[in-house]
């Protein structure tokens, strides 16, 4: 009878039964998981978690994956935008099959597009050969791994938001007297920047945390090529879980930031242009 | 500015929005283009603003031909049904969107913008409406703002889309009176788009009946009310009552005809039928009063004719309802006052 | 928050006059945004393929026949078979309990379930680890009644089981928000039980999302590479799934082995993208 007091009535069965195993499920799967990185940190003594996470090795790893992170994303961004633009707004041969292939990312086992990566851009690689500096196994090849897998984000957000967007509004810019550029800039942009922010730091997000498709491209040389999941994997190996979880640590709090911005955006998106 | 249309025809696909419309209007005039959806209105506002290119055909502004000239350069105000107004920009900077994307050269000062926009502001009533965005305004003020921001630019042509069809009753009422006032004040050359025939003889100095493509009608609201050249201009604009029946040396008379070719149709305004208890005259129609709709000043009566499967509608003042003491059920004897006679053979296509 | 994106229906075609950009214009971004399309995704594709085959199809057939690919994609399915019908399950109740009720603490539930998109998967093997290794909170535990989750088929499960979990909630909470309740309120005045109301009203509703939501969910847990990493303990012809099998050969210089077997999983993501634009372009007709 307690249940009734916190839900409001319904006639539909089953509340007991879904939520109790929702609960049960999530706690066991991801509550009781999680927690475990925050009561082993708990347990290191500040100094030793300090030690742990400002590790020259570990400085270098964060300064890679923020960069390369930060860098893709932004590849992401005008790439994305420009992508999902021409998939709503023009016809071409084979477009359905492009709309498509978007989604590769998504769908590609990180492992296999690690390979594939590594295998175009090494020196001798059918891209690489071409280029007159070296990719894979700098930080230039992470970055084009990290673009590879956020691909689909910034696309996959901006996609509806072209295609549900009012055209009178662009008519009602061109007679006012506005030339085509004056209502991209001034008309579509403002429209599309709450969809394309939201899919750069899913984007981001998402390359911060990526391992498959990153340490074969990476070379993986310690203060050069590190990512810094990439450490916890290699303390891990070497049985320092404590430094291991310390990382990790750090790394779910921005994880936490960064989906605080993410529901940010979407906050003030909805309060600006749809309440009153 | 005076507008001209000279042949213009428009396809989308295999079907043909508008066949060759002719159409002059003068400087300063208020016309509406009043017509069921499909039947070619929106398209050749659209092709009037530029947002559409017609297939043949010319369109004069003036003396100046604007056919192939850009919507961004012909200097047009366009109302849209559902406003258009940018969602991101205040109610300010919607209104002042047209000065400010004019190039440098012809852009006025910030102050010189923000002193247009308080007068145009102020003009549409919304002078503490500023700083809102659009999504915090009802219908009746986003499309008001629409209009400050159509004006903003000064038009010398002003063209509105269905202006108030997504907005409710009383609200369009009171919008329509506020444009016919704008307009008397102004006199900028006007064309608006309506379905609604109440609203076109409501504000319009001239209204252009149009029909799958084509203009049924031009003329004043009188003229195409009682006047109407076709029976689908009859039909559209109010109710009306058709009567089967036949030409004999130029006198309609009531009764159905078996011969196609000598068909002969009349149509009755509600209005203009006369009830009598008494047969006036050899072929008058003989009906049954079914329903007696008694709200208002004008009494609705819903007859059916004898011996025929037809429901006519006629209207009495209430004395003269009163008068007659009509009850439901009983027999009557009906008169076109005053009717128009359709040939049918003569509209089939 | 990877590899998740939702459902969205048929593209309208937009051409209208002034909504158009120059012919050159257009031409100039369709063909940038297909140059990087094509470098970025056609190309790693396409080699994929042709590594696959640059020594032969004797050798290709040989990587793929392998005793360890063999355990390797054995040991593959038998975690798909594990993981995706229990996501499902979890996937329905939780979109049941979270669209058709009011109750405090939805969103906190809708946050906690949306939670394992945003971390790495190298942790999301970590917090197993921290579980189950001899140091971790069921060390002593599993020591004493002799049991491996660590290294072993277990913890590839659970570790699968948490990257992959959201999936099928994230598709199908949006969908029946957006469905309402009032069919099945309808069935129930109508004298039809809770059970009946689920297969005969809801059931048939969701179906599209659901499918949906299991093709993603599935293709995650073929592919999942850091999280089974962690766990797995990379024992050859045991807990090597098709993934770490791949890391395997390429670290031990057998390209094309490892492209052979990297080729049967591109056919797989292949299948998930036909059958995820199969199940758009469905749902857009029914939904």
């Amino acid at each position: 009878m307690r249940v009734k007091r916190w839900k409001k009535h319904s006639i539909l069965p089953g509340f007991g039964l879904s939520l109790g195993f929702t609960t049960l499920y999530v706690s066991l799967l991801v509550l009781l998981p999680l927690a475990m990185i925050f009561v082993n940190t708990a347990s290191m003594s500040w100094a030793g978690f300090w030690a742990a996470v400002t590790e020259p090795r570990v400085l270098a790893s964060y300064r890679l994956s923020f960069g390369a992170s930060f860098a893709a994303a932004c590849i992401n961004v005008v790439f994305g935008v420009l992508i999902a633009w021409v998939l709503v707004r023009y016809s071409f041969p084979g477009k359905r099959i492009i709309d498509g292939l978007v989604d590769l990312p998504f769908a590609l086992p990180t492992a296999v597009a690690g390979i594939a990566l590594t295998t175009l851009y090494t020196e001798t690689g059918w891209v690489g050969q071409f280029l007159p500096f070296k990719v894979a196994f700098t930080p230039i090849g992470i970055i084009i791994a990290l673009t590879f897998i956020g691909l689909p984000f910034v696309v996959r957000m901006v996609q509806p938001v072209l295609q549900n967007f009012d055209q009178e509004t662009e008519e009602a810019s061109a007679i006012l007297g506005a030339g085509r550029l004056q209502t991209f800039w001034k008309v579509i942009v403002p429209e599309i920047i709450p969809a394309a922010l939201t899919g750069f730091a899913l984007a981001f997000a998402r390359a911060l945390g990526e391992y498959g498709s990153v340490v074969f491209i990476a070379g993986n040389m310690p203060m050069k090529t590190e990512i810094t999941p990439l450490m916890i994997m290699t303390k891990l190996e070497q049985y320092d879980y404590e430094g291991a979880t310390a990382i990790a640590a750090v790394m779910l709090i921005i994880s936490f930031v960064l989906l605080l911005f993410i529901n940010g955006v979407q906050w003030w998106t909805n309060r600006k242009y749809t309440h009153s | 500015m005076s507008i001209q249309i000279k042949e213009v025809s428009k396809t989308f696909g295999s079907f043909q929005a508008l066949k060759n419309i002719n159409l002059d209007i003068q400087t300063g005039e208020l016309v509406a283009l009043l017509g069921p959806s499909g039947s070619g209105k929106t398209s050749l506002l659209r092709i009037i603003a530029g947002l559409e290119e017609a297939d043949n055909g010319v369109i004069l502004f003036g003396n100046e031909e604007m056919t192939h000239i850009r919507t961004t350069e012909r200097k047009v105000g366009f109302v849209f049904q559902h406003y258009a107004l940018f969602k991101h920009m205040t109610v300010f900077d919607n209104v002042a969107y047209g000065l400010k994307v004019r190039s440098k050269r012809e852009r006025p000062s910030k102050k010189d913008i923000k002193r247009k926009v308080t007068e145009l502001l102020s003009l549409v009533k919304l002078e503490s409406f500023a700083d809102r965005y659009p999504s915090q305004l009802s219908g009746g003020q986003r499309q008001r703002v629409a209009l400050a921001r159509a004006l903003a630019v000064e038009p010398k042509v002003l063209l509105l889309d269905e202006p108030f069809g997504a907005l409710d009753a009383k609200v369009r009422k009171e919008l329509r009176r506020w444009l016919r006032r704008l307009h008397d004040e102004f006199h900028i050359t006007s064309i608006f788009v309506t379905h609604d025939q109440e609203e076109a003889l409501d504000v319009a100095d001239r209204i252009v009946v149009m029909n799958e493509g084509r203009i049924e009608q031009i003329g004043s609201p009188e003229e195409v009310y009682e006047q109407p050249n076709s029976p689908f201009v009859y039909d559209f604009l109010g109710n009306v009552n058709v009567f089967h029946g036949r030409l004999e040396n130029g006198k309609w008379r009531n009764g159905d005809q078996s011969d196609a070719e000598q068909q002969a149709l009349a149509y009755v305004r509600p209005h203009d039928l006369v009830i009598e208890r008494e047969k006036p005259t050899e072929d008058a129609v003989q009906a049954r009063v079914m329903h007696v709709h008694a709200v208002g000043r004008t009494v609705h009566i819903e007859l059916k004719e004898e011996g025929a499967e037809r429901f006519l509608e006629a209207e009495l003042p209430k004395e003269q309802y009163r008068e007659l003491d009509l009850q439901t059920g009983e027999t009557v004897f009906i008169r076109p006052n005053q009717l128009k006679v359709f040939i049918p053979a003569d509209y089939s296509i | 928050m990877a590899g998740h994106i939702s459902l969205q229906y048929g593209s309208k075609q937009v051409d209208k006059k002034t909504a158009r950009e120059p012919l050159l214009v257009r031409i100039l971004l369709i063909t940038v945004a297909l140059a990087f399309l094509f470098l970025f995704l056609l190309l790693p594709l396409a080699a994929i393929f042709i590594k696959a085959f640059e020594q032969g199809i004797g050798l290709y057939i040989a990587s793929i026949t392998d005793p360890d690919a063999v355990s390797a994609i054995k040991l593959t399915l038998l975690v798909v078979v594990l993981t995706v019908p229990l996501n499902a399950l979890f996937g329905i109740t939780a979109a049941w309990a979270i669209t058709k009720f009011e109750f405090k603490g939805k969103s906190l539930l809708v946050t906690l379930i949306d939670l394992p998109f945003a971390i790495s998967p190298v942790i999301a093997g970590l917090v197993f680890v921290l579980l189950f290794s001899t140091h971790g909170l069921f060390g002593d535990f599993l020591f004493q009644h002799d049991i491996k989750i660590l290294f072993a088929v277990p913890g590839i499960v659970l570790a699968t089981l948490f990257v992959t979990f959201p999936f099928v909630a994230r598709e199908l909470i949006p969908l029946m928000q957006a469905q309402g309740s009032a069919e099945e309120e309808a069935s129930l005045t109508l004298g039809a039980n809770g059970w009946k109301t689920f297969w005969l009203v809801t059931l048939p509703n969701i179906k599209w999302g659901l499918l949906y939501g299991v093709i993603l969910c599935n293709a995650r847990a073929v592919g999942e590479f850091g999280a089974v990493s962690v766990v797995s303990g990379h024992i050859r012809g045991l807990t090597n799934t098709m993934p770490l099998h791949i890391e395997i050969l390429y670290n031990e210089y057998q390209f094309s082995a490892a492209f052979a077997v990297a080729s049967l999983m591109s056919i797989l993501a292949i299948v998930t993208l036909i059958l995820k634009n199969i199940v758009e372009w469905k749902s857009g007709q029914h939904g």
